[in-house]
Parts: C-alpha cells; sequence; structure tokens
C-alpha cells in the first residue's frame, strides 16, 4: 500500500525537484530513480514523520507553482518545509545511483591493513611531538 | 523475589556492569535491576543503508527524540545543554563513541593546582591499576608513550589506523608545534576476547552492528551472568527501601506488566548515571531522610558537569574518506588541556579529530534558514563541500562543579510507571564560555594549517551531554560530598553510587574510563572489605 495520496505524493516530488534539482553532476529528487520506494520505506521506518509530512502536502495550494509553494511553506510552517526535505533527502541519499554517482558505499566493512597501522612512526610524522616530550603537569611539581 | 540479594545493582551500564562483574567473580550474590532490554547486534543500523536516518530517531542519544518506553524523558526547559543517555544492558556505552581516555594526573587535583572547584579523595596514582585493569577487560587500542601521560602500562592492542584525516590534522599540529597523538579507543584493532576487529563502519555512536566495540553487554555482563549474578530487565526502580536501622533494605521495581515487586538486599549499589542516580535517591528516603536519601548534605542532584561541546570543521578539496570510522576519534591533543591564566580561564580541554560521517547530515536541521541556503544547487554544492572532504576537531572543554547546575524532580512530567521524571538545570559558566572561546579560536588555527579551504564553527552543540557527572559527588567531607572515597553514602554506610555522579571535578575527558576504573576500585575494595561491612539483614 501506497504511504501518500497521488496529490499528496505528486506536491512532495515537485516540491521534492524544487530542493534537490539536477545540478553539478547529481540528478533531481525525481531523476534520481524509483524515489517513490524510497519514500514509502522512509515513512515505513519513520511512521512519526507521517503528519507533519501530509499537514505540510495539504498546505500546497492545487496548481500553486512547486518553488512559491516551497518558499511560502518556509516562511509559513518551517517545521513543515524542514519533514519534506528530511523526507526528501533521505530517500535521494538511499537511491543506490545517488550512492554510485557520489563515490558512497554506505558505512562500509573496511577493517584496517597491517600497512595502515603505525604509519606515522615509519615516516616520522609522530616524531616531533615525541622529541618535544611530556607536556603533562605533575601536582607534586616533579 | 522473596530471597535477599548480597548486593542489589541498579542499572546495568558501564559501571554496573563491571561492579557485577567483579562481585560475581567473588562470589558475592549479584541481582541487577535494568530498565531497559537486551539490544542485539542486528537492531543496529550501522551495516544497513537506513544507518542516518534511524540515527535521527530510534539511535539518537537524547532519550527526549527516541521517547521509547524504556527511557523516561527529561525537562531540559532550564538547561543549554540536553543530557545523552541510553537504558538497556550495557547502558550508553551501547551509543558511546568509546574515546577511552584517563583523565590526567592534575585533574585529581583542581582545587590545589588552580584554586577552583575541589580535590579528590584519591590521585592519580591511586587510580592507575585499576585503569590498566579496564584496559584489559574492554580491549583498549591505542599507542603507548603519550607524552600528555606519565609513562603508564600499554594498552593490550595496538592503535587503530589514524586515516586520512588524522595525518591530515597530525600535519597542521606538527606545523605549529602541537601536541598530538594516536587517540586511545576502547575498540579492538584485532579480534579480541570473542568480538570482531573493528570495521571502521563508523557508526559506533548508533551500536556497533559487528560486535567489536567494547560496550558493557559484551564485555561484562556474559562473565558477571556465568558467575551467577541475575540481570532482572524491563525493571524500572521507583525508591530504594530503608529499614529501621537506616540502611538500604532494597528497592520497589515495576515490572513491564506494570507489577511492583520489592526487591530486598544487604547492600544497594546504585549505577543509574548521573541523571538517574540522583532522580531515585532523590525519589527515596520518605520521612525519615527528608529531602530524598543520602542527602543531608544537600549536594545529591547539585553540580551537575555535562561538558559543553564545540566543534571546528574543516572542508578541503582532497578526498579524505571522512565518513570512514571509527566515529569517536583519529587522534587527540592535549596542547591547550592545562591552565594558562594568561588566557582569562582555568583548566582547558582535549580535542579529538573525528570523521563527519555520510551524506545525509543533519538535513532536517534547516527548517526556516533563507530556502536557496540550504537547498537547491546549494545542496549538492554543501554535500558535496562537506561529505568525503572534511573532518571535526572537536573540544570536550572542562565543566567546573557549580551546586547551581543540578538535577531535580519535575513537578509534573512522568515516565510511562507515573514516577515523576527528572528536571535539569544547567547554565554554562563565563570560565566554559571563554574556554570554548579561546579554543575555538585555536582550533580555526590548526584547521589553516592543515589546509583547509574554507572552516565553520559550532559555539556550542545543544544535544552535547553524554557526559553526566557530579551530582553526588565524592569527598572525605560529608558535610560537603554525598560520598567517600569508595563511593559509600556518607549518610547510609550500605548505599554505593559508582557511576559518574561520583565525580569530584570533570577534567576536559570523555568519562567511561575512569567510570569504570572508579567502580572497580571501589568494588575491589567493598570485596577486601566485606567481612567489616554494615549491611541491612
Amino acid at each position: 500500500m501506497s504511504a501518500l495520496s497521488d496529490p499528496r505524493r505528486a506536491a512532495l516530488n515537485a516540491i521534492g525537484d524544487v530542493l534537490i534539482p539536477a545540478a553539478l553532476g547529481m540528478p533531481s529528487f525525481t531523476g534520481a530513480g524509483d524515489v517513490d520506494a524510497m519514500v514509502d520505506h522512509v515513512l515505513s521506518l519513520r511512521p512519526e514523520l507521517a503528519d507533519s509530512l501530509n499537514q505540510a502536502l495539504d498546505r500546497v495550494g492545487a496548481g500553486e507553482e512547486a518553488a512559491t509553494a516551497a518558499e511560502r511553506l518556509n516562511r509559513e510552517d518551517p517545521d513543515g518545509l524542514a519533514t519534506i526535505g528530511l523526507v526528501a533527502s533521505s530517500a535521494y541519499y538511499m537511491v543506490p545511483e545517488v550512492r554510485r554517482i557520489m563515490g558512497y558505499r554506505g558505512q562500509e566493512q573496511r577493517p584496517a591493513t597491517a600497512d595502515e597501522e603505525h604509519d606515522y612512526m615509519r615516516d616520522n610524522l609522530l616524531q616531533p611531538v615525541i622529541d618535544r616530550g611530556p607536556i603533562y603537569r605533575d601536582p607534586d611539581g616533579g | 523475589m522473596g530471597e535477599i540479594a548480597e548486593v542489589l545493582i541498579i542499572g546495568a551500564g558501564a559501571s554496573g556492569a563491571v561492579a557485577a562483574k567483579h562481585l560475581a567473580e567473588a562470589g558475592v550474590g549479584v541481582v541487577c535491576l535494568e530498565q531497559g532490554r537486551q539490544v542485539e547486534a542486528s537492531e543496529f543500523y550501522g551495516d544497513k543503508p537506513e544507518w542516518e536516518l534511524m540515527s535521527q530517531r530510534l539511535w539518537h542519544p537524547n532519550p527526549n527524540v527516541r521517547g521509547l518506553a524504556t527511557d523516561y524523558p527529561i525537562d531540559t526547559s532550564e538547561s543549554d545543554v540536553n543530557p545523552l543517555m541510553f537504558a538497556g544492558v550495557g547502558g550508553s556505552t551501547l551509543i558511546y563513541a568509546a574515546h577511552w581516555q584517563r583523565f590526567m594526573p592534575s585533574d585529581f587535583r583542581v582545587k590545589s593546582l588552580d584554586g577552583v572547584a575541589d580535590d579528590w579523595p584519591f590521585t592519580y596514582q591511586d587510580l592507575e591499576p585499576f585503569y590498566d585493569h579496564m584496559d584489559v577487560e574492554m580491549g583498549v587500542s591505542g599507542l603507548a608513550g603519550d607524552p600528555a601521560y606519565p609513562p603508564m602500562t600499554p594498552p593490550p592492542l595496538p592503535p587503530l589506523p589514524i586515516g586520512r584525516i588524522g595525518r591530515l590534522a597530525a600535519k597542521g599540529m606538527n606545523d605549529l608545534g602541537w601536541h598530538w597523538w594516536p587517540a586511545p579507543q576502547a575498540i579492538p584493532s584485532r579480534a579480541y576476547r570473542g568480538r570482531s576487529q573493528c570495521a571502521r563502519r563508523g557508526t559506533c555512536m548508533q551500536g556497533c552492528p559487528e560486535q567489536a566495540k567494547a560496550s558493557t553487554d559484551l564485555t561484562h555482563w556474559p562473565e558477571a551472568i556465568a558467575n551467577g549474578a541475575q540481570l532482572i530487565t524491563g525493571a524500572r526502580v521507583r525508591e530504594i527501601t530503608v529499614n529501621a536501622q537506616g540502611l538500604a533494605s532494597g528497592a520497589i521495581w515495576i515490572d513491564r506488566d506494570g507489577v511492583e515487586h520489592h526487591q530486598r538486599a544487604e547492600k544497594v549499589i546504585v549505577c543509574a548515571n548521573g541523571v538517574g542516580t540522583p532522580r531515585l535517591l532523590l525519589l527515596s528516603g520518605g520521612d525519615r531522610f527528608a529531602g530524598g536519601l543520602a542527602n543531608s548534605s544537600g549536594l545529591v542532584g547539585r553540580n551537575l558537569m555535562m561538558h559543553p561541546y564545540a566543534a571546528t570543521v574543516g572542508y578541503f578539496d582532497e578526498p579524505l574518506d571522512s565518513w570512514l570510522g571509527p566515529a569517536g576519534q583519529a587522534i587527540h591533543s592535549m596542547q591547550f588541556y592545562e591552565t594558562d591564566t594568561s588566557r582569562g580561564f582555568v583548566r582547558g580541554a582535549k580535542w579529538n579529530a573525528m570523521p563527519t560521517g555520510g551524506p545525509l547530515g543533519m538535513r532536517s536541521a534547516y527548517g526556516g534558514a533563507p530556502l536557496e541556503e540550504a537547498w537547491g544547487e546549494n545542496l549538492h554544492r554543501a554535500t558535496q563541500k562537506r561529505f568525503g572532504h572534511s573532518f571535526e576537531w572537536g573540544i570536550i572543554a572542562e565543566d567546573l562543579p557549580d551546586p547551581d547546575n543540578r538535577v531535580v524532580l519535575d513537578d509534573s512530567l512522568t515516565d510511562t510507571d507515573g514516577i515523576p521524571s527528572p528536571k535539569i538545570i544547567y547554565r554554562n559558566s563565563e570560565n566554559t564560555e571563554k574556554l570554548i572561546a579561546f579554543h575555538l579560536e585555536r582550533q580555526r588555527e590548526a584547521m589553516e594549517a592543515a589546509g583547509a579551504k574554507s572552516i565553520s564553527t559550532t559555539t556550542l552543540m545543544r544535544d552535547c551531554g553524554w557526559h553526566l557527572m557530579g551530582t553526588c559527588r565524592m569527598g572525605n567531607d560529608p558535610e560537603t560530598s554525598v560520598l567517600d572515597q569508595w563511593g559509600a553514602s556518607h549518610d547510609v554506610p550500605n548505599l554505593h553510587v559508582l557511576d559518574g555522579s561520583t565525580f569530584v571535578t570533570s577534567s576536559g575527558f570523555n568519562p567511561t574510563a575512569t567510570i569504570c576504573a572508579i567502580a572497580l576500585r571501589s568494588v575491589m575494595h567493598m570485596i577486601e572489605t566485606r567481612a567489616d561491612q554494615r549491611v541491612a539483614s
């Protein structure tokens, strides 16, 4: 079952494209992939966002231009606009294609390898700190 | 529940787990009441795409944001800082960053050295063997020889790599001639005692899905239970009971079906953190102890310290993989830790160089700002600038004790069992504000030296009260302290507190290593002197 009615989804997608446009090599919100499914996923995990989201989307006038609506919501209902932004950006940054473009594989497993350890000793990065010696204060004045 | 426990522990977090493990190993009969539940590693989102989304709600460190029934709500309307915590087996170690920092020798002698606050009733040297012991129990990774400390026993595991962000931060510090060192962490760089090697997912503060990070549900509770400790979850304590002799005799607790129980005990140890412990003491005592149990000094709940946190983020051209873990710190610095009165304030802070996480960041925090500032093309611009190309120097600012900063019982707010909630009354001091301003200026210099193309600062993060300290302070004088140096109440000799409430001063360090070392020292003393102690019969 869809988490949003058709009019609300249309409003979300329109404002989503204002908040997240195609620019700087990144796709727009609706151009990123199956954001409808991602939005539903977001709302299934964060159901407490639904009321605020629906109320904000219901404030968008029929036929109101999306950029105008976004500006107006930001003035009149900043929390509602923030919820739209949170839902849209959360969905967007979970789209695999968006992550691929960003070079982000998620919070990946990357256990340290031996050659990463102590690299600051091999190239003497830490040596100046060692050479300067102790910096702690001895309470007994020693 | 008719049996009398030798020791009743309230709270299964860091100090409660240390106490339970060592008491049980010594053959002491232990019952622990924990209001939260056992959390499984599969419940954490660090290995899932939804990690950032869920970190803003289900795994948020602020109980008022999570709103779980296992949490108690907290009135923060009169506080500059929100207290952060987690109720469950392992407590807040489930979501801490595992910075495993010892206090410095000077931290125990603040009054003598700087003329402020108070000295502790013991010294760094008194605590050192227990720091050493806890390093082994937790599986600390670190590099011996940090010149910011006296010589110490090396930690059991080699340090985690400092990574690209650590190297960049270090180069900046070297240019300035300032101290830095690979940071000690309670995160295993090798597989250790049944725990995995750190996978560097960088999600430590929303729970470790790898079961690598040292949280006490993994490091202490299995052995405690194997040695006979009884752990009861979903058990919310509403009052510590007292017998006719004025000794603690147990606790009344409520199960998740709303049924009340009385767990009787010969001795009671409260380990409910720097907010939960004073709350419970203020709820207890009845007519005999007006103003709360163990509170003849009037100091239960007072001198709350929470370490106001400020930070500087530097943005760099080169890729830094700055979502890579550990989340807590790659390197630390104590260059400006000690007092220099020419700066116009006393005491100082530890710095920690940290990664900056995933792409979502705090998108929800932009509501009301000009639309074009946070969204549109600027969203992509800001994300590309920050994501993978930045790191943070954080400031753990020493918070001096002030009796006006306190935990009290709220007049109207309650938890789901109808027990009065705590209210936090807390304001930053002028000393803290000057300290933070100074450190932010120095951090800007450090970022510039590291080659940052741009820099941003956060002067005070409201959701930063991870470190809850001072609300049942230790001391030798019953008129100016709640507990003796072993965590025993001056008023009620078989009532002990072992969590961060005990702290006399806060230091400028993350406190869990010291909480655990103090708990261990106190429990070992309790075991050694058990034949001489007054207990409830």
